[in-house]
Formats: structure tokens, C-alpha cells, sequence
């Protein structure tokens, strides 16, 4: 017998807002993430543009235990984490007493801090990299931080996916407390931007020029924006939470995940889209004449939001014309393995205060675009219409991850 | 009912060879992989000895990808898992391969674990970097690094279009693909699963220990009191798994059924194991109240038993806290990183294939440099052994504290 699993808590660290809430708000307005990059040099590389959280002083989160021995990507995510935490009220005591443990999604973990390591490595010789470096070196190594520093004790996963880690890793929490594997998971993911990942992508073609238009699903989009930050759920299972007396959230009814082989040619990752949408739905034991409202994936790629479209038109059907989707990485940016944790948690504001964000900057959409009900403007739905919501995650590899999100009632 | 999963087939990449049984054979024989280093040049180091998988040709097993544009990891990947699928009795190659199996694409999925995933992607785009600045460098951090490729092209080569995952837990990252394989299959979410675990051998890992000061200079012995170190290795391992029944109505060979695992975090130390084996014995314990086993009716434990003085000392500790501290109550217990050193995010994969065919054939794999045991626990010194084995548990703890156990036993007739 599978167990309920429900939401007791969330953090979200980003470009905008150190909280959920401060993120719904600025999403709301339709600010942009993008500034101009001051982390690293680009030296005259294509986009300059990206979404930096600056300033970022992670002692004013997190007091001043030392942090010389964590990197940017773990202080990301030791901050969010402390947030999650507070706000479902494991407290260090409970902590100590139960096991709580950590699902976390992420695409390079510290990309930045392995470079670095072979580089110093290379120029200086082996026996001058740094062995502290090498310990977060390995990509699980911000879980295994936010572990020590959180005292977190029990499972301890990290899950890679590109644009979907952050949305399969929350979904994979939710397998491990439902089968009773686990009571209470921290569940979502982290990334940071830094200057390896963003050459990879700018040479890979995939990001937005600097004159471009990374706008979900607009006609003129041509790549991303390259984003950061760190998103988490608190999951547990709906009796560990009653017996706690802890605030409930919402709950997550059902997931689904599916995989398209054939390398982006021709539909089978909207097949994907489609059919992890259909499966999350049967699980969740509705039809998808209930879901209120979508959070796409979508982040101005030029295939892989067409896919998004096409698919959760042919899952949705005639539902499609007027089902209303939002897209958050038009303000938020891509950030990687913490983009599906961004928009289950902001969904998850939605569904509270009725408020959708709009696709900020969207104009036209393509001759034919499947999806009726996009628009640029923020819109304010019945609470009562949001009571069933669908979060998608589509990477550009292939995998496809759909979570059906409940209100708690 | 949650429905029981079993290994039908194992796919081993190592330094002593590649293949199924045939590798389990080396295995059984003590077999050495440690060599001078090949794929970079070890001068600068005050050492020079690593497992790398000597004979591994990718045209020979990557068919309907493009080997060339794949990094190495993926490509060792896609050899077990071709291996483990043979071994199952199945073949991706023949026409109608999912339709002949009973098997639609959706419910074949792949789980994989890895510590670095493809780290020469990095040192590539270093090399580069650092000759010609960023002109010189490629879009390989974002096209070729990323390790949730690995089980992407796995199922790419294979059309497999079900759950694909990635679990980067280090060198516990074979186990805890299993266990996630194996609640994919409990939940019915999928029929079959490939699940394992890659690693490439590369120059980062290797300053990475050297400068733990961990790499032991010519050969790996875990549980002596002399042992030296580890030696890092590269490889892949692979499991099928499906359900039983499904398994038996193809009248396929079962090793052994998947009976539980269990996970946990020390929440004390990114490189060092808890000092009480905290962490490590709750994973055991875990495992064991799945399985709906005690620790008596363990019959073998393969150890993750690097051979560095610090945790050889610190697991012993915790499977003594599981088992009891009298050193007969603990199970026989060895290492095969003893022959193929430290294969990373493979190392638990590769050791959960042992254990399967420990358990199907009735033999024990021994710790092969092993003069002067620590202890008196039975470590299976430098000889393999017949043995009965009804369970089998496999322990793989990790960087960031990470501990997995996972375990198999005998399915009745």
C-alpha cells in the first residue's frame, strides 16, 4: 500500500528572491533574473547576460560556522536547505531523533570546483591540488555537505538529469516515502552558474544571444539564459506529518517519467511529454480534465519547448486550447537541476493565492503552436480551479518527468 | 504485494577483463588488473600503478551510436549492458527484439550510478583551456561531461524508452541505482531495468587520491595489517533486472532475487567514514529489515574493503556492530578490489554481480595480497571458496558520507 506523501515545508534560494514568496512576487511582476554577469570573466564571449544572485552572503543565512570548506554550489544549497527545514519545523532535535534525509537534483554539481582542481593541478603539479577540492569533486558532494552541516542521517541521493534532475529527484523522494523507505526527505535540487558550464552551453549552441530572446515558447526565441540557484521541498508522509502537527502544504499525488531514445529526431520527445503527463495523471487517480493549471519546462529552446507544447497537447487534447500554462524561466532563467523545484514550489504558491505568472516578454507564438492559453500577462485564477496542478520537466537529452500536485485540503 | 525482482544477467567491463562468467571466473582465479598507467603520463607522480581496462574496443559494442562522440564512461556503459542483456538471453540486435521479448520500450528502462562520470570531458576542455583560452575550448562541458548522458546513450543504443536515471552517489552509486532499479520495478513502473554503474579512469581522480595520499604503490590489499591503500580503476557493471514473474515465464535463468537495501548518510565527514561506523552499520541494518532477514542467515558480504588503512578498519567496525564483535558471527567477507582495484562508481555494480553469482553458484570470490589479516574475521584470504550461499549482501560506502547495502539471495525452484 503506497503511502501519502504531502509537503511540509519549502526553500528556494534564486536570482529572484530568497524565498518562496519573494520569488511568486517577483514572477508576478514579471521581473527579469538577467543582469550582467560578474562572477567570472567572459573575455568577449557571445551572452553576457545571465541570472546571478548577487549579492550572495551565505553567512546571513547561516550564521558563522566555518564555510572555507564548502563551495558555491553546497552554500547554495545549505541555504535553501535551512529555509526548507525552518519552515516545516525539523527542528536539529527532531533531526537527531529521526532520520531526515536528502534527494537532490542537480546537472554539474561544482562543474567549477573539479576545472579548477585539474587546472591547479596541470599548472602547478599533483601535489599541489587541493585536497579539499577533491572532496567536492565528486557530484555528490553538496549533498553530502548539506548532510553534515544539516545533520541530515538518512537516505542521501543525488539524481542528474539536466533540465529534469531537479523535478525526477523530488519525484524519486516521493517513490522512496511512499513504499516506506524514508519518512521526511528534503527533496529538489541546486545548481550553480559558473564560467565552465556557460562556455559549454554558449558553445553548444544553446544559449540565447546577447541581443536574443530566451522567451518560452515565442515564436523568435533562440536559446536560453543560463540561471542558478537552489529549490527544496520537504516531503514526508502524511502520518509523520500529522503525528508532528506540522502545517501541510499540499501533496503530491502522482508522477511519471519517461524517456525519448531517439536523440531528438522526429516527435518522440513530445510522445514522452505526453505520456509521462498521462501517467502522472492516472497515478494521481484523476482525469486531466482536473488539472487547473501547467508549469512548463519550457526556456526558450527552439526544439525542446516545441516538444513541450506538442506533447501536453497530445495529452491534454481539446483541454489544451484552455488549459492555462506558465512558464517562470521567461523571468527565472534556466537553472538547471533546480529548475523543476522552482516551478513545483512556486506552482505551489499559485495554488494558494490564485496569481499565475505570465510569460514575460512572449509576443507571438509559432503558426500552429498547440497550446491556447499562454499569455505575457499575469492572471488571477479561481483558487478553487488550481486545486489539482501539473508540474513537466523536459530535458534536452530526453528524459520527460510530470508531478501532480494537490491542495491540502 | 509488491512484486519480487531478480538478476537474469550480468555485464562486467574491468580491468580483468570483460564479459559475464567469464570475468566471474577471473574472479574466482584472483586475477590481478593493476598496471603501470597508460591513458595519461604519470611522471609527475610519486605514483604510477592503476586498474585501467586494458582491452575495451567501443566499435565493438557502441553499434547504433557514433562511439567517437561519446566519452568514455558512456561507452564502457554500453559494453556491460550489451554483456548483461547477452547474458539474460536477450538481443537488442535481432529484428523485433522488444516484441519477441514481450517487452514494450516504455517499461525497459536504465539506472545508473557514477563518482566523476566523464571526466576527461573535463580535462579536455582544461587542456584546451589552458593552452589557447576560451577560443580553444569546446562545448564538450555541455555536450559530452553531463553523467546523466551515460544512462541516456544507454538506452539510446538500445531504443529503451522507459525511466532513465542518473544517481551520482560516488562509490556507492552502483548500489544506489539497484535499489532505485528496484523500487521502479516494485512500484511497477517498469518491467525491466538495466542497472549499474560507469567510471572513467582519468587523471583528476587519480591527483585526487594521490593527494589524500591513498593510492597504494603496486597492489591492493584490503584487511591487511600492512595494506597500503587503494588503487583507483575504471569500469562498468551492469544488471538485468525484471520481475520474477516475468523472468519465469520467458524461462529465463534467475542468479538470484534482489531482496532489499538500505541507505543512509553519516552526516560527519565528506572523505572519512564515521569513526563509530555509524552511518554504515544503519545502512545494514536497513537492508536487512526489507529483506526480512537476520544478520545469522547472512551467508557472505562482499566488503567495500578499498584496502586503505582507515576504512578497512572503520567497515570492519561497523560490521561488527551489525553482526556481533565475536569475529566467527561475521559472515565470510572479501573484497575483489583486491584484483581490480577501486572501479569508483562501477565498484558497486560490478560487486553486486559477485554477489548475484556468489549466490548462484555457490562460490566465494577471494581477498586476494592478504598475508596478515586484521582480525579474525574469515576474509577469504587468496583463495576462492565453494560455499553455500543463500544471502548475499553487498556494502559500498562513499564520499559525502554515503552508505548503501544491498541484498541478494537464493530464489526456491
Amino acid at each position: 500500500m503506497r503511502r501519502r506523501v504531502v509537503i511540509t515545508g519549502a526553500g528556494a534560494l534564486s536570482p529572484l528572491g530568497d524565498s518562496p514568496a519573494a520569488l511568486h512576487r517577483a514572477l508576478a511582476e514579471g521581473r527579469s533574473a538577467l543582469k550582467p554577469i560578474e562572477l567570472f570573466s567572459l573575455d568577449g564571449l557571445g551572452p553576457r547576460r545571465a541570472g546571478e544572485i548577487r549579492p550572495f552572503e551565505p553567512q546571513a543565512y547561516l550564521g558563522d560556522r566555518n564555510l572555507r570548506p564548502v563551495d558555491r554550489t553546497s552554500r547554495l544549497l545549505l541555504v535553501a536547505a535551512q529555509a526548507a527545514l525552518d519552515t516545516s519545523g525539523w527542528t536539529p532535535e527532531a533531526r537527531a531523533e529521526r532520520e531526515v534525509g536528502l534527494v537532490l537534483g542537480t546537472t554539474f554539481c561544482s562543474i567549477k570546483t573539479i576545472a579548477e582542481f585539474d587546472r591547479r593541478g596541470l599548472q602547478l603539479g599533483p601535489s599541489h591540488a587541493s585536497p579539499l577540492d577533491f572532496a567536492n569533486s565528486v557530484i555528490n558532494a553538496a549533498a553530502g555537505q548539506a548532510a553534515i552541516w544539516h545533520g541530515l542521517r538518512g537516505v542521501n541521493s543525488t539524481v542528474a538529469g539536466g533540465e529534469a534532475a531537479g523535478l525526477l529527484a523530488i519525484a524519486n523522494a516521493v517513490d522512496l516515502i511512499a513504499a516506506g523507505r524514508a519518512d521526511a526527505l528534503l527533496a529538489g535540487g541546486v545548481e550553480e552558474l559558473c564560467f565552465e558550464s556557460f562556455v559549454g552551453y554558449h558553445k553548444a549552441g544553446r544559449l540565447a544571444p546577447e541581443d536574443g530572446h530566451p522567451v518560452p515558447f515565442d515564436a523568435r526565441r533562440n536559446g536560453f539564459a543560463q540561471s542558478e540557484g537552489a529549490a527544496l521541498l520537504v516531503l514526508e508522509a502524511e502520518e509523520t506529518a500529522r503525528q508532528r502537527g506540522a502545517a501541510i502544504l499540499g501533496e503530491v499525488l502522482g508522477h511519471a517519467s519517461a524517456f525519448d531514445p531517439s536523440a531528438g529526431e522526429g516527435s518522440g520527445a513530445a510522445e514522452a511529454v505526453a505520456r509521462a503527463i498521462r501517467l502522472a495523471c492516472e497515478e494521481a487517480g484523476i482525469g486531466l480534465d482536473e488539472i487547473g493549471a501547467w508549469s512548463a519546462s519550457a526556456n526558450g529552446g527552439v526544439k525542446s519547448d516545441r516538444c513541450e507544447a506538442l506533447g501536453g497537447a497530445l495529452a491534454f487534447g481539446d483541454r489544451a486550447a484552455d488549459l492555462p500554462v506558465v512558464a517562470i524561466k521567461a523571468m527565472l532563467g534556466e537553472a538547471l537541476g533546480a529548475s523543476g523545484a522552482f516551478q513545483a514550489i512556486d506552482l505551489l504558491s499559485s495554488m494558494a493565492d490564485g496569481i499565475l505568472p505570465g510569460i514575460a516578454g512572449l509576443k507571438t507564438t509559432e503558426e500552429g503552436f498547440p497550446l491556447g492559453s499562454v499569455a505575457a500577462e499575469t492572471r488571477l485564477a479561481d483558487p478553487e480551479a488550481l486545486r489539482r496542478t501539473l508540474v513537466t520537466a523536459l530535458s534536452a537529452d530526453g528524459t520527460a518527468c510530470a508531478l501532480v500536485l494537490g491542495r491540502a485540503e | 504485494m509488491s512484486r519480487r525482482i531478480v538478476v537474469t544477467g550480468v555485464g562486467l567491463v574491468t580491468p580483468i577483463g570483460s564479459g559475464s562468467r567469464g570475468v566471474w571466473d577471473g574472479f574466482l582465479a584472483g586475477r590481478s588488473g593493476f598496471a603501470p598507467i597508460r591513458s595519461f603520463d604519470s611522471s609527475r607522480f610519486n605514483v604510477h600503478v592503476g586498474a585501467e581496462v586494458p582491452d575495451f574496443e567501443p566499435e565493438e559494442h557502441v553499434r547504433r551510436l557514433d562511439p567517437s562522440r561519446l566519452g568514455r564512461a558512456s561507452q564502457l556503459a554500453i559494453g556491460a549492458a550489451r554483456m548483461a542483456l547477452a547474458d539474460a538471453g536477450l538481443d537488442p540486435d535481432t529484428p523485433d527484439f522488444f516484441g519477441a521479448a514481450g517487452l514494450a520500450p516504455e517499461r525497459a528502462g536504465v539506472a545508473m550510478g557514477t563518482t566523476s562520470g566523464e571526466p576527461r570531458e573535463v580535462e579536455r576542455f582544461d587542456d584546451a583551456f589552458l593552452a589557447g583560452g576560451i577560443d580553444a575550448a569546446g562545448p564538450e562541458l555541455a555536450s559530452r561531461y553531463p553523467c546523466h548522458l551515460i544512462p541516456a546513450h544507454v538506452a539510446r543504443e538500445l531504443g529503451f524508452a522507459g525511466a532513465n536515471v542518473m544517481l551520482p552517489a560516488a562509490c556507492a552509486a552502483g548500489n544506489y541505482a539497484i535499489a532505485h532499479a528496484m523500487d521502479l520495478l516494485a512500484a511497477g513502473r517498469a518491467d525491466l531495468m538495466l542497472a549499474g554503474g560507469a567510471d572513467a579512469f582519468s587523471r583528476i581522480t587519480y591527483t585526487g587520491f594521490a593527494r589524500l595520499g591513498a593510492i597504494a604503490p603496486e597492489k591492493c590489499q584490503p584487511f591487511d595489517r600492512n595494506r597500503k591503500g587503494m588503487i583507483p580503476g575504471e569500469g562498468a557493471g551492469v544488471l538485468v533486472l525484471e520481475t520474477l514473474e516475468r523472468a519465469r515465464a520467458r524461462g529465463a535463468r534467475i542468479y538470484a532475487e534482489l531482496a532489499g537495501y538500505g541507505l543512509s548518510c553519516d552526516a560527519h565527514h565528506m572523505t572519512a567514514a564515521h569513526p563509530e561506523g555509524d552511518g554504515a552499520a544503519r545502512a545494514m541494518s536497513k537492508a536487512l529489515g526489507v529483506a526480512g532477514l537476520r544478520p545469522d542467515q547472512v551467508s557472505y558480504i562482499s566488503a567495500h574493503g578499498t584496502g586503505t588503512p582507515t576504512n578497512d578498519r572503520l567497515e570492519l567496525l561497523a560490521v561488527q556492530k551489525v553482526f556481533g564483535p565475536d569475529g566467527p558471527a561475521t559472515p565470510p567477507m572479501s573484497s575483489v578490489k583486491s584484483m581490480i582495484g577501486h572501479t569508483m562508481g562501477a565498484a558497486s555494480a560490478i560487486e553486486a554481480a559477485v554477489c548475484a553469482l556468489a549466490v548462484a553458484t555457490d562460490h566465494i570470490p577471494p581477498t586476494m595480497n592478504l598475508d596478515e589479516p586484521e582480525g579474525d574475521i574469515d576474509f577469504v584470504p587468496n583463495q576462492a571458496r565453494q560455499h553455500r550461499v543463500e544471502v548475499a549482501m553487498n556494502n559500498a560506502y562513499a564520499f559525502g558520507g554515503n552508505n548503501a547495502s544491498v541484498i541478494f539471495r537464493k530464489v526456491e525452484a
